[in-house]
């Protein structure tokens, strides 16, 4: 499955470094690589053929999905870390971003890229002290970092404390405006899907990534077979942060204020789990399909005459199917189905 | 180590890109607006010239009626030639379409209002008030409709999507209810932070949105130039207790603040201590306690260690009657107790004994004494069904005592129909101007935008009442208002007579 030549010695994967090396060396090769990024790129691009705000609206909170689930489908899918607290990074990295911009008059630009650094300082840390729990316990924990955080934020005077932070509309004309602002963080969050996928193939291709899925079908094993599983947890942690970091700095400086509450959101959460799951968890193209599926579902529901009031009902009909019929996903369950896919569908 | 620094340097190189990216869009959009605007100005210059040919018509005799009638079908020509290349063009153009239908047709247009309610979630009980007292507005000016100067008859339509009570979806729907839905006129979800939003989207479409249950201050110190605030601001949602204290007891000087720790109480507690010192009081405790607190002992030891003339806090309903319980069965010696929300609320009257006494301030209550007479006594101008058309129209309507977040839906729409009339137009710049030079009564209250560059659209004149609840003749528990001293329906109750 993996690069043909071997990497350079076991340097990477004793590190338990990354490495982008299974592209270079083959996985160009694999139509699986094309068919995510030709995804990504033609649903990108399609605010700029219908010319609709409302299509880019949609797509950004589809791309935002996107994004957010494959981040977590690095230590869920790959590592099978169930991290269940994952909105935590997206938070605290719009709280550091946010902070920036409206306090030291950061740009956008540069306040993102450090709120995602935030993140990933975060779960390095965390990352440190909590991934030698297993199972349930470390799902537990990482609720219980989502509390505390929040906790935290809520007390923290610098960052508002309760009453969170404000931005000033004026802000804006920096940007070009209100409206070439809405623009220019839609491209920025088309990149960082961009960036998330083609690092998504790059790691499950990388002998990093082969270690995280040992690590998940069997860490004792893996560990004989010389895996640093501790190193490799941890690197597989930080890298499912930083996304949602930066992502979170774009979207709070697009809605012109940040509090607690709605940057803690422990529901979100859960929503990215399920996209992980719909999708098919450890698989690159998963996440992609399945936070497509579950974001159109839901805006389409809410803004369809028939289904707006019954929405939530609906689509938690659809899930309850979806989980008890497919549980492996969509992904899943295509590649099961038909073997011939197996190439494409990664 | 050096693919980390790759990586590094990937991002930055994707996010440089991305700058530039963002830029290029920029001015199809600007073209776009350039567009609309251009649109704008000829339809506007048509419909000007259709009003004048139409006052010509009714002047002048039949022979130069004809002819102004052919004047204006040719503008009228002309207006839906530029309606036509306005939906070809771009999108928020469109929505010009029933302001210049106005002009064209001269009998009936329909005015599209947008606004996301929260159907579900957490703020789903007070937004639902919100909606109640919107719908009954849309219908009852519905059965004559508005008509403008010109004899055009303005009706309403409301288009609205469930928010979830969370922010995610707010710009999206928003954005589909501008371009999509074709709103003319937004009113805002429930709650500042959701507000904030749909703000951003209000200004991007230069759409006018008039908010109600947004009440922190900061939302109108933004730079904001079309978002009107009806509620009043949440700096001045306990100013009025303190005043109520002093002229209750001229000897109170300690008060101690306990309130919930999230943004709309902090907000208003921040504002009334600051309020309280400049009137003289000592604030000799200010606590915050967490939003899901349900043991209030350790806070009301130190009340009582402080010994306070008065205690104001809470925040919202749960937390806030608990608070209220637990002083009550601790026998705490309390001689004037405010709570933010939780006391306008009728279930407040379960907690029995521990409601007695409690004041809590409300943006409008079915006592309230707003009437024509008192506006003529204020100098404003009275607009709207009287206070007691609207409690019995909604009871009949809804079964219910209609609370202050139905009142401000209701209002929010009565708001924009009154700048409408005034204005005498449906086109945006003129709306604007009249709720800048709004200075109005209803049956909820006086309504009064400030139009500094500062904190343009921020509510001034809007007055809270407080609430306590007391005792009839029969011994039932009973809300009624004891300020202002204009509005009282009874005297106030004090010192409350908690310890036995």
């Amino acid at each position: 499955m993996s690069s043909s030549k071997p990497a350079p010695a076991d340097k990477a994967l004793n590190r338990g470094g990354f490495n982008l090396e299974a592209i270079k060396l083959g996985g160009w090769k694999y139509p699986a690589f094309w068919l995510a990024l030709g995804l990504v790129l033609i649903g990108g691009f399609v605010p700029v053929i219908t010319g609709t705000n409302t299509w880019r609206e949609t797509m950004f909170l589809i791309l935002m999905a996107v994004s957010l689930a494959s981040s977590l489908n690095i230590i869920l899918g790959y590592t099978g870390y169930v991290s269940f607290g994952h909105i935590v990074f997206f938070g605290l990295g719009g709280y550091v971003g946010f902070y920036l911009i409206a306090v030291h008059g950061w740009s956008l630009w540069l306040a993102a890229p450090v709120g995602g650094l935030a993140a990933g300082i975060l779960a390095l840390l965390l990352g440190k002290a909590i991934l030698h729990l297993r199972g349930a316990y470390f799902a537990l924990a990482t609720i219980g970092i989502n509390e505390a955080v929040r906790t935290f934020v809520n007390n923290f005077d610098l960052f508002g404390g309760p009453v969170g932070l404000e931005l000033n509309f004026l802000v804006y004309k920096d940007y070009g405006g209100p409206a070439a602002m809405q623009w220019s963080t839609y491209w920025a969050v088309f990149g960082l899907t961009l960036i998330i996928v083609v690092l998504s193939y790059g790691i499950k291709f990388s002998r990093f990534g082969l270690g995280l899925l040992a690590i998940r079908e069997d860490e004792e094993a893996a560990m004989v077979m010389g895996v640093r599983t501790p190193s490799a947890k941890t690197w597989a942690y930080v890298l499912s942060a930083i996304v949602p970091g930066m992502l979170g700095v774009i979207f709070f400086f697009r809605n012109s204020s940040i509090a607690p509450p709605e940057a803690f959101r422990l529901h979100r959460s859960i929503e990215f789990i399920v996209m992980v799951m719909l999708g098919g968890q450890g698989t690159v193209l998963g996440p992609l399909v399945g936070a497509t599926t579950y974001e159109a579902l839901r805006s389409f529901l809410l803004t369809s005459p028939l289904f707006k009031d019954l929405q939530l009902a609906f689509a938690g009909l659809l899930l309850l199917l979806i989980v008890l019929f497919v549980p492996t996903g969509i992904v899943g369950w295509l590649r099961s189905r038909f073997r011939s896919l197996w190439r494409i569908l990664e | 180590m050096k693919r980390l620094f790759l990586f590094v340097m990937l991002l930055a190189l994707i996010f440089t890109a991305v700058q530039c990216g963002g830029a290029a869009p920029a001015p199809v959009q600007e073209k776009a607006k350039e567009a609309a605007a251009d649109v704008k100005e000829a339809a506007e210059g048509a419909a000007d010239q259709a009003k004048e040919a139409v006052d010509q018509a009714q002047e002048t005799v039949k022979e130069a009626a004809a002819d102004a009638q052919q004047a204006a079908e040719e503008t009228a020509a002309d207006v839906k030639e530029a309606v036509e290349e306005a939906v070809a063009t771009e999108e928020p153009a469109a929505t010009e379409e029933p302001a210049a239908e106005a002009a064209m047709t001269g009998e009936e247009t329909v005015v599209t209002i947008g606004y996301t309610a929260s159907k579900t979630g957490a703020q789903e009980v007070p937004s639902r008030g919100q909606t109640h007292g919107l719908e009954l507005w849309l219908e009852q000016v519905n059965q004559d409709g508005v008509t403008l100067a010109d004899g055009t008859v303005v009706k309403f339509q409301a288009v609205t999507y469930d928010d979830e009570s969370a922010k995610e979806r707010v710009q999206s729907l928003y954005t589909t209810l501008v371009e999509q839905d074709g709103a003319n006129f937004l009113i805002s979800p429930y709650s500042s932070g959701l507000t904030d939003a749909a703000a951003v989207i209000a200004e991007t479409y230069s759409k006018i949105m008039i908010t109600t249950g947004a009440a922190s201050d900061e939302t109108y110190q933004k730079g904001l130039t079309l978002v009107y605030q009806l509620y009043t601001p949440a700096s001045r949602y306990l100013t009025g207790a303190i005043d109520l204290l002093g002229s209750l007891n001229p000897d109170a000087k300690k008060i101690a603040f306990v309130y919930e720790n999230a943004k709309f109480s902090t907000d208003v507690v921040d504002a009334a201590q600051k309020y309280a010192e400049s009137k003289g009081y000592e604030v000799v405790l200010s606590e915050g306690y967490d939003s899901e607190t349900t043991d209030f002992a350790p806070f009301i030891n130190k009340i009582a260690a402080a010994e306070p003339d008065a205690v104001m806090g809470g925040g919202h309903f749960n937390d806030g009657s608990t608070f209220a319980r637990q002083l009550h069965e601790k026998q705490t010696s309390v001689e004037f107790l405010a709570l933010l929300v939780a006391p306008p609320e009728l279930d407040f009257a379960e907690l029995g004994d521990a409601a007695l006494g409690v004041v809590g301030p409300s943006q409008w209550e079915p006592q309230a004494n707003y009437t024509p007479e008192a506006a003529e006594a204020a100098g404003v101008e009275w607009y709207g069904p009287t206070v007691a058309d609207f409690v019995s129209a909604y009871e009949a309507k809804f079964g219910e005592e209609p609370a202050y977040h139905a009142a401000g839906g209701y209002a929010s729409g009565l708001v924009l129909q009154q700048a409408i009339e005034t204005a005498g137009s449906t086109e945006p710049a003129a709306v604007q101007a009249a709720l800048d030079g709004m200075n109005l009564m209803t049956f909820y209250g006086t309504v009064k935008f400030n139009t500094t560059p500062e904190s343009h659209g921020l509510q001034e004149a809007h007055e809270m009442v407080y609430v306590q609840w007391q005792k009839d003749d029969g011994g039932n528990l009973v809300k009624q208002v004891v300020w202002p001293v204009e509005g009282q329906s009874a005297e106030p109750i004090y010192p409350l007579a908690q310890v036995p």
